[in-house]
């Protein structure tokens, strides 16, 4: 009998094979051959393989969006991570059916159009629109604040739209941190506060991470909000559309592409590498 | 010592409370663009002085929307069938398989959906081109069917987890073909996740933007593009009457892929997992 299956099992070897074929034949020529064509298409110029590249990193424009790209990126990575926390941990303790009502309603605006929620702020960060209206009437301001032109509007909705990367993944990590090792910090006279600093704190770093890295690189990547709410200062995503589709600059929005692809990749891998540390750690534990 | 119990449990209730209204807050820029789609006035401001269904009526009665609104669900329903069929035969593959390089093909199989668009975008715009799929609804459908794999690969590996191969095995050791395993075991168990994979996918193509961008032609242009093109030109509270429907539509589509996958969970429970 053992026979019979471990004959099933090992003509698995090429008979499996073609469950593969239909992912291939979309993969291959609508996602790799994309991005091997740009990195080809990248190092190509007058002047040499590297004249695109050359222009990338001495323009002192591009080096702005560049440097400005990373600096939304990070100020959204951190706000969301500071919100994203305590809902994670206020999400986690509650009990089970609550919790997941609440991990639905974190999701729920996930599922909806990034143009529409985009939609949604330029409403309510508008100068007459809701939010300065309200703040008006309880008297917390004297005159509207100015949201929509500056980058204050789009780092909002850009924390809105990128709330649930973080607390899902902290959640996730939040969950597994056994609570007896709490009672024992307590038994050991830690007041809570230590207790979640020196204790809890550490236990859910590596959700904090793969969220931190999760929301970074789809920060990185963001075209839709920055060019609705963003005003005058762009992002690289935009940079890339307007060398490609005004310009029609192909090699320099090429080379602009690859050096996101490159970034993308290497946080990828950081993320791959984080998600595994935690995963045999949390085994051992 | 009494007194520092009663702040913690002040400070642990008010961080509860600030979540609690976070969560509210969630949901605020939707109901925004609801309530606004209800206006009467002919342009937009909040909250309206008055309501109406006016926007509604000039929303389906516009044939831009209308020509956008099929276009969407054609390509949403073609770019998430293929998608399906090829994310769960890789997940069978993976799962089940005896095949080289799994923890690859996985990171391969995810990788669209790291990717920032805007690159895919300009990189399949030549290769449209190229293999003059330009301006046809394949284009589109190809691309968001590669972008979307990830979704019904992720959810059916998941159910394939969720049960040991041992089931399978036991069906063919009493006689079973492969193909009869996978038609009377294999295909039950991780039917509802194959189906919320197809929904999750038709979901993400009907929202997406930035590829549509690229890839398609006045004639072939999708709800959000038109949404997109719109906000760019002249915002009228017939956006958010798009919008809502738009809104609406997707979010009962993950709601009767939540309600399918709770009802297979409650089927299985009898026999234990």
């Amino acid at each position: 009998m053992g026979g019979h299956l471990e004959k099933r099992r090992s003509r698995g070897l090429n008979g499996h094979l073609w469950l593969l074929l239909p992912a291939a034949f979309l993969i291959l020529p609508f996602f790799v051959w994309p991005s091997v064509l740009i990195i080809g298409k990248s190092f190509s110029g007058d002047t040499g393989p590297l004249e695109q590249y050359r222009i990338v990193f001495a323009s002192p424009g591009i080096r702005t969006v560049m440097a400005y790209t990373f600096y939304v990126s990070a100020v959204v990575t951190g706000i969301t991570l500071v919100i994203g926390y305590p809902v994670a941990f206020v999400v986690t303790h509650l009990p089970k059916k609550i919790a997941a009502i609440c991990v639905a309603l974190i999701f729920l605006p996930f599922w909806v159009s990034t143009v529409i929620r985009t939609f949604a702020w330029m409403i309510i960060l508008a100068r007459k629109g809701p939010l300065n209206e309200s703040l008006l009437a309880i008297g917390i301001l004297s005159q509207p604040l100015r949201l929509l032109d500056n980058g204050v509007g789009m780092i909002l909705a850009m924390v809105y739209i990128q709330i649930p990367f973080m607390v899902i993944p902290l959640i996730n990590t939040m969950r597994t941190i056994d609570p007896s090792y709490m009672r024992a910090a307590a038994i050991l006279g830690a007041n809570p506060f230590w207790q979640i600093v020196r204790v809890y704190f550490p236990l859910s770093l590596p959700g904090a991470m793969v969220g931190s890295i999760l929301v970074f690189i789809s920060s990185l990547g963001f075209f839709v909000t920055p060019s609705l709410l963003g005003g005058s200062r762009t992002m690289l995503s935009i940079l890339i559309n307007q060398q490609a589709s005004r310009l029609l600059n192909w090699p320099l929005a090429s080379a602009l592409a690859t050096v996101a692809l490159v970034l993308t990749a290497a946080l990828f891998l950081i993320y791959k590498m984080v998600r595994r540390a935690a995963a045999t750690s949390g085994g051992i534990a | 010592m009494k007194n520092e119990g009663v702040l913690w449990k002040i400070l642990r209730l008010s961080v509860r409370a600030m979540t609690m209204l976070l969560l509210l807050a969630m949901l605020v820029p939707l109901a925004i663009i609801v309530i606004l789609s209800l206006s009467d006035q002919s342009y937009l401001s909040f909250p309206p002085t008055a309501y109406s269904f006016r926007w509604y009526r000039s929303f389906l009665a516009n044939s831009d929307y209308q020509s956008a609104i099929i276009n969407s669900l054609t390509i949403g329903v073609s770019a998430a069938f293929l998608a399906t069929v090829a994310g769960t035969l890789v997940a069978i593959a993976v799962i089940r398989g005896a095949i080289p390089g799994k923890d690859l093909l996985s990171t391969l199989m995810m990788a669209p959906a790291i990717l920032p668009q805007i690159i895919l975008a300009i990189g399949l715009y030549p290769i449209s081109v190229l293999l003059s799929l330009n301006g046809t609804y394949w284009a589109v459908i190809l691309a968001h069917a590669a972008v979307s794999i990830p979704f019904p690969f992720i959810a059916v590996c998941g159910a394939l987890q969720g049960y040991s191969d041992r089931i399978e095995y036991a069906a063919m050791s009493l006689g079973a073909s492969p193909r009869q395993t996978f038609r009377h075991i294999t295909l039950p168990m991780i039917g509802p996740s194959v189906f919320s994979g197809f929904v999750f996918a038709l979901a993400f193509s009907i929202d997406e933007l930035v590829l549509a961008i690229f890839l398609t032609s006045p004639s072939t242009r999708t709800l959000p593009l038109l949404l997109w093109q719109q906000l760019n030109y002249q915002v009228t509270p017939e956006i958010a009457a798009a919008a809502t429907a738009l809104l609406t539509f997707t979010l009962l589509l993950i709601l009767s892929a939540t309600i399918v996958r709770r009802f297979s969970q409650q089927k299985y429970k009898v026999s234990g997992a």
